[in-house]
């Protein structure tokens, strides 16, 4: 599962010709990984969300970390090992824009435990 | 997709929603539009539209409901679409023919007389040509706080001043196609002059400019010749953007590969330029401007350049607009025809403070002259101020090697 931190575009306060450059840029990342056969699946998320805590269940507004650390999207692909899960987080679009990728391994259960 | 969809669909859209809500809800138009850009940006990388054109036009639309649903709950008095709207009259804006009508009712809306010229580029970059405020502080080399003070009082004017989106006068109309035309070529020029490393923005500039002309010029009620020499001056200087490496427009010249010239942008420009000296009695700076740059085009070499030509259309562009950037390149035409005495008399008259971040090419320009007249220890005296001067890597670089071969001399 890659996971993508950082501002949003909103706040970065992009042009609408900028948007279409990400966008570009997001295409060919998605096209490479669909010719290869390895994306599972993803998703872009809302900035704004809310969250229920703790026993009483409380709701809170958020964003509710530092934009820097808001996740902002994943896509799951399939790797064989982690070294080349990094390697294909390498053409994330957006590292110029501060942003990050969070490379994590969902854990595969075993049939029949 | 097609190149810069989203930036024209953008200009586009901000002027239907105006011509819909007036001018006064325009930050609410755009924020609105920035909205649907950002969601069609990140919703479209899972799956892009068959048709991304019609996917924007249609979430216009969509905003334009809700928006009227937004205003009339929150100041309904203030409207100033009044009748009652559906969807099949919103959808009359978005017909071809009152698109272009809304966008250029927002190019004279760009240049109302209330706003000064800072504020009418400012607001005519944001709202028309749908630049970012960081964009357009890029552009203008300015600070992007400047920018944002600059559209926030412009818009202010727009509410305090209940200006509408609407024609000028007919006993107003040809100033304010003046205005109209002085925006054009200053957005050209911001573009086409620059020295910043992202050329991208740049040539976006010039090319955001020649469409606003086109968009005039394709109204009858606006043709008039200053518009047709400005679209020809345009289109000859954009045919040379590929090629143009730096500002010192003699050197550069010789340099250029003309190879890279676009020549269906030189044959457009040389049509225009026909049109607005054959059919249009008038005469403006464009039109003289503009056949300067016709003669560069249309020497095969650098050799091959007409100056005496060009020496009598800077003549007559001197009458019209006796400016000192003009009469410092008058001089160096004057230099390449040999007239060294008149050159030296043009250089004096020039009020050097005048030339603001030019004033390297004035410095360099008398360097020019003193070679011709073998004056090294001179010559070497105006290059070293030129370095001084000079704020380009580039031209620096050259001016420097050509301090170096005088040195070498002396």
């Amino acid at each position: 599962m890659l996971l993508f931190l950082g501002p949003t575009y909103e706040e970065l306060g992009l042009s609408p010709e900028e948007l279409q450059g990400r966008m570009n840029k997001w295409f060919e990342w998605g096209a490479k990984m669909e010719k290869q056969g390895i994306l599972r699946g993803g998703d872009a998320l809302h900035g704004h969300g809310k969250r229920l805590s703790g026993p009483q269940r409380i709701v809170s507004d958020g964003p509710f970390v530092e934009s820097k650390e808001l996740v902002g999207g994943y896509y799951k692909i399939a790797a064989d090992s982690y070294e080349v899960a990094l390697e294909i987080a390498q053409d994330y679009p957006d590292f110029d824009l501060d942003g990050s990728v969070e490379v994590r391994e969902i854990i595969q259960f075993e049939e029949n435990g | 997709m097609v190149d810069h969809l989203f930036r024209h669909q953008y200009g586009k859209m901000v002027a239907i929603l105006t011509k819909i809500f007036g001018p006064s809800h325009l930050e609410l138009v755009e924020d609105a539009l920035q909205d649907t850009f950002l969601k069609a940006a990140l919703q479209w990388r899972k799956q892009q539209p068959d048709n991304p054109e019609a996917w924007l036009i249609q979430a216009a639309k969509n905003r334009s409901l809700d928006l009227l649903r937004q205003i009339k709950a929150r100041e309904s008095r203030e409207l100033e679409y009044e009748r009652d709207n559906d969807l099949e009259e919103i959808e009359e804006y978005f017909l071809e023919h009152e698109v272009q009508d809304s966008q250029l009712r927002m190019l004279f809306l760009a240049c109302h007389p209330s706003f000064n010229r800072a504020e009418q580029i400012a607001f005519a970059l944001k709202s028309i040509a749908g630049f970012s405020q960081r964009e357009i502080a890029h552009a203008l080399l300015i600070k992007e706080e400047t920018v944002k003070k600059r559209i926030l009082r412009a818009r202010q004017k727009i509410k305090e001043e209940a200006i509408k989106l609407s024609y000028p006068g007919p006993s107003e109309i040809q100033e304010r196609l003046q205005g109209v035309a002085q925006i054009i070529y200053l957005i050209f020029n911001e573009g086409f002059h620059s020295n910043k490393p992202n050329q991208l923005v740049d040539k976006e500039l010039c090319g955001e400019a020649l469409r606003l002309a086109k968009l005039l010029l394709a109204k009858p009620k606006f043709r008039n010749g200053d518009l047709y020499a400005l679209f020809a001056l345009l289109c000859l200087n954009a045919a040379r953007l590929d090629a143009k490496q730096n500002e010192m427009e003699i050197l550069d010249l010789k340099q250029q590969d003309r190879s890279l010239w676009f020549r269906p942008l030189m044959e457009l420009g040389q049509n225009a330029l026909q049109k607005a000296f054959t059919t249009y009695e008038e005469r403006s700076a464009y039109h003289f401007e503009a056949l300067i740059a016709w003669e560069h085009g249309r020497a095969k070499h650098f050799d091959d350049t007409n100056w005496e030509a060009i020496l009598n259309h800077y003549d007559q562009l001197c009458t019209i607009l006796p400016s000192d950037a003009i009469k410092l390149s008058r001089v160096n035409v004057l230099i390449q025809v040999q007239s060294l005495e008149a050159a030296r008399r043009q250089l004096e008259e020039i009020n050097l403070k005048a030339l603001e971040g030019r004033q390297y090419l004035y410095h360099a320009t008398y360097a020019e002259l003193h070679l011709m007249h073998k004056q090294h220890t001179l010559a070497q005296q105006a290059l070293k101020e030129a370095v001084n001067f000079c704020g380009n890597d580039r031209e620096r670089a050259y001016l420097q090697s050509k301090l170096r071969s005088i040195n070498n001399l002396l």
